[in-house]
């Protein structure tokens, strides 16, 4: 034999030894590739991973009402992170909130959102993050003051606050909402936000997507409601905001827009459609139309004369004399959810000190308000956020001195 | 005419074809490691950081930071004079221009901190500017001192703030032409077009400044202020541009009334 035909011999065996495994490896790019999508669409990222840190290595403190929590390193570390698991351990955590060596989670790890996602889902899951680099990162998880830190407190609030269980699709519905119902409440876990907590921290599961209060932020309503939700906004919009950060009306910044470039701008947008096609639904109800709904308050009231004053000297060269803004550029006041919600807090807070939009690829400006809490005092601010609240066919309660007071102090302990 | 080849052209400047091709490749190399090189500028959107302000400080009357207390009553008798209370306004005084300068002079105008002062100074042609190593601080320093010597002597021993207005005026328009002799280096024409320009620019300055007190001068002349945007007016030819001007600091529309 000549060494060119042994040559040959031995490459064809090799293509045939490779052929089955080729097939196998496929299988695992799809499931692996498959879970990666899941680990996008439900941003693990956000929370386990710190700024300038390694992806899924450990996150940042996460002040909540209780105390500081930090989300542990998921990667496949053997000492500092989940390499010792087994796929078992991931879907009890995520399914029921009991983490390896029966661990109980605290709810700021979603699991009463995740505990609908389907075995499949995490099956997928687990396989892509076998597939992640293993980082050496100890992370001091709960950092709560007693008694919270005691894990066993969770088993009660379980009991009282926490509901297990597979998503189940309305057969009523079609394919395409069911999909959206099961992205927005179990993968996306929207509620962690949008929805009002009670006084244990738990979502108030009857005022579901209906706006709730975080890290001085105000996640607003996410209903089909008209006026202080996105009912207004057409399924197209909705994807737009989702995809790219910005539409007709608004730019998405602070936490809907780590929101936005970790995760919904990275979703197919079959999966957007599905989205607004589930939160739009029902759209048309609007609870400021036809009575019910607050009057705006009189032009000539002390409030709106001097926040007219400051709107015209400190806002309208962007946003507008008509509150209209610029699209893509200078959010849209006329209309909008955020500046009627019933907790003005972003309102304020976007106010004292200013934000920046999201930057996609879509839509890479990213463009910034400056702060104004240097220029104006907190008077000042309350009456120009009930103007803004109160023109342009806006209608919601005046914002008092105090409010404005709050949200200022927040901020600089947050500094 | 005879035809000739590139290569023979590129013999004409001495060069080979050889060495012309290896010269672009190098120049392709160059131009590809100069691309590598390029920082892609995407994702952050723009500048922008929580908390993150450098906000101006409102210049607030009090006691002075620069002048002794004779000074500031001397600048402030000039600047009453150079800017005379009348129909048109009130007077540079009381608009502020005398604490405007007193703060410039205390910060970093007043030590040229961001000039070069480091020499040589040479005389310089008119056109050049100021070149001495006098700072604006030290010109009113010396040139207050030497207005006030002058007045004690040529003025039956009366200060320059004891003077009547008239007389002010005409040893200021004195020294507007240079004519007046003052002792030291700084010369009466030069100090006193130093002091007409710092007035002018406290008259006009925003009111954070100390001067243009209520936003005065910008009133007289109809002046916006720190307004920018114009496109809710900019095609209503013909009127009147409605909006009051605004300072840094804000009007005093932005206080709530009742």
């Amino acid at each position: 034999m000549t060494r060119t035909r042994l040559a040959a011999a031995a490459a064809v065996t090799v293509l045939l030894a490779a052929a089955p495994r080729a097939e196998a490896a496929d299988q695992d790019f799809a499931q692996i590739e498959r879970g990666r999508y899941i680990a996008v669409t439900a941003d693990c990222v956000a929370c386990h991973s710190a700024p300038g840190g390694k992806p899924y290595a450990g996150g940042s403190a996460l002040q909540t009402p209780f105390g500081t929590l930090v989300a542990p390193n998921i990667t496949p570390d053997r000492e500092t992170g989940i390499g010792s698991w087994t796929e078992e351990d991931l879907r009890r955590t995520l399914q029921d909130g009991v983490g390896r060596g029966g661990k109980r989670l605290y709810p700021a790890m979603p699991y009463p959102a995740y505990t609908k996602m389907t075995d499949d889902d995490i099956h997928a899951l687990w396989a892509y993050l076998q597939t992640l680099a293993p980082v050496r990162n100890q992370v001091d998880v709960n950092q709560l003051p007693f008694p919270f830190n005691v894990r066993l407190v969770m088993a009660g609030w379980n009991l009282l606050n926490f509901e297990p269980g597979r998503f189940k699709p309305d057969p009523q519905k079609s394919p395409e909402w069911n999909r959206g119902a099961y992205l927005v409440e179990a993968l996306g876990h929207c509620g962690t936000c949008h929805t009002p907590k009670t006084m244990l921290g738990a979502d108030d599961t009857g005022k579901a997507l209906q706006g709730a209060n975080l890290q001085a932020w105000y996640a607003p309503s996410i209903t089909a409601d008209s006026r202080k939700g996105i009912g207004g906004w057409t399924a197209e919009q909705l994807t737009a905001y989702l995809k790219t950060g910005a539409n007709h009306q608004s730019l998405a910044s602070g936490p809907m827009a780590e929101e936005i470039q970790n995760s919904s701008s990275r979703m197919t947008d079959a999966d957007l459609s599905a989205i607004a096609a589930y939160l739009l639904d029902g759209k048309g109800s609007a609870s400021g139309q036809g009575g019910g709904g607050p009057a705006p308050l009189a032009a000539d009231d002390a409030r709106m004369t001097a926040g007219s004053a400051i709107y015209t000297d400190s806002c309208m060269a962007c946003h507008g004399g008509d509150g209209k803004g610029q699209t893509f550029l200078f959010p849209t006041l006329a209309g909008s959810g955020v500046v009627q919600a019933d907790d003005p807090a972003t309102l304020i807070r976007l106010v004292l000190d200013g934000s920046r939009a999201v930057a996609t690829d879509t839509r890479p400006t990213g463009p910034a308000m400056p702060p104004l809490g240097w220029r104006l005092d907190d008077a000042q601010v309350a009456a120009v956020v009930t103007y803004i609240r109160n023109s342009w066919r806006n209608a919601a309660a005046p914002v008092g001195v105090d409010d404005v007071a709050k949200v200022r102090r927040t901020l600089a302990e947050a500094q | 005419m005879s035809k000739t080849s590139a290569a023979d052209r590129l013999d004409v400047l001495g060069t080979s074809r050889r060495r012309f091709l290896a010269s672009t490749a190098m120049g392709l190399v160059v131009l590809a490691t100069s691309g590598v090189k390029a920082r892609v500028l995407f994702g952050t959107g723009l500048p922008w950081d929580s908390g993150a302000t450098d906000p101006p400080r409102q210049v607030l009357p009090g006691p002075w930071q620069f002048f002794t207390p004779r000074e500031g009553e001397v600048v402030e008798a000039i600047v009453e004079r150079l800017i005379p209370a009348d129909e048109l306004s009130v007077s540079g005084k009381d608009a502020g221009c005398a604490v405007f300068i007193d703060r410039q002079l205390a910060g970093h105008y007043g030590t040229s901190d961001r000039l070069y002062m480091k020499g040589p100074f040479q005389p310089g042609l008119p056109t050049q500017g100021d070149q001495t190593d006098l700072t604006p601080a030290k010109k009113y320093r010396l040139g207050l001192k030497a207005l006030d010597a002058h007045c004690r002597t040529a003025m039956d021993g009366k200060g320059f703030t004891d003077l009547s207005p008239e007389q002010k005026d005409s040893l200021l328009a004195a020294m507007e032409k240079d004519e007046v002799a003052f002792d030291g280096p700084v010369g009466s024409g030069s100090f006193f077009s130093l002091v007409l320009q710092n007035t002018m620019e406290g008259f006009f300055a925003d009111p954070i400044y100390g001067g243009n007190r209520d936003m005065v001068s910008w009133k007289m002349i109809g002046f916006p202020g720190t307004r920018y945007d114009y496109r809710d007016f900019v095609l209503k030819h013909n009127q009147k541009y409605p909006l009051p001007p605004v300072s840094i600091g804000g009007r005093s529309d932005w206080a709530r009334k009742g």
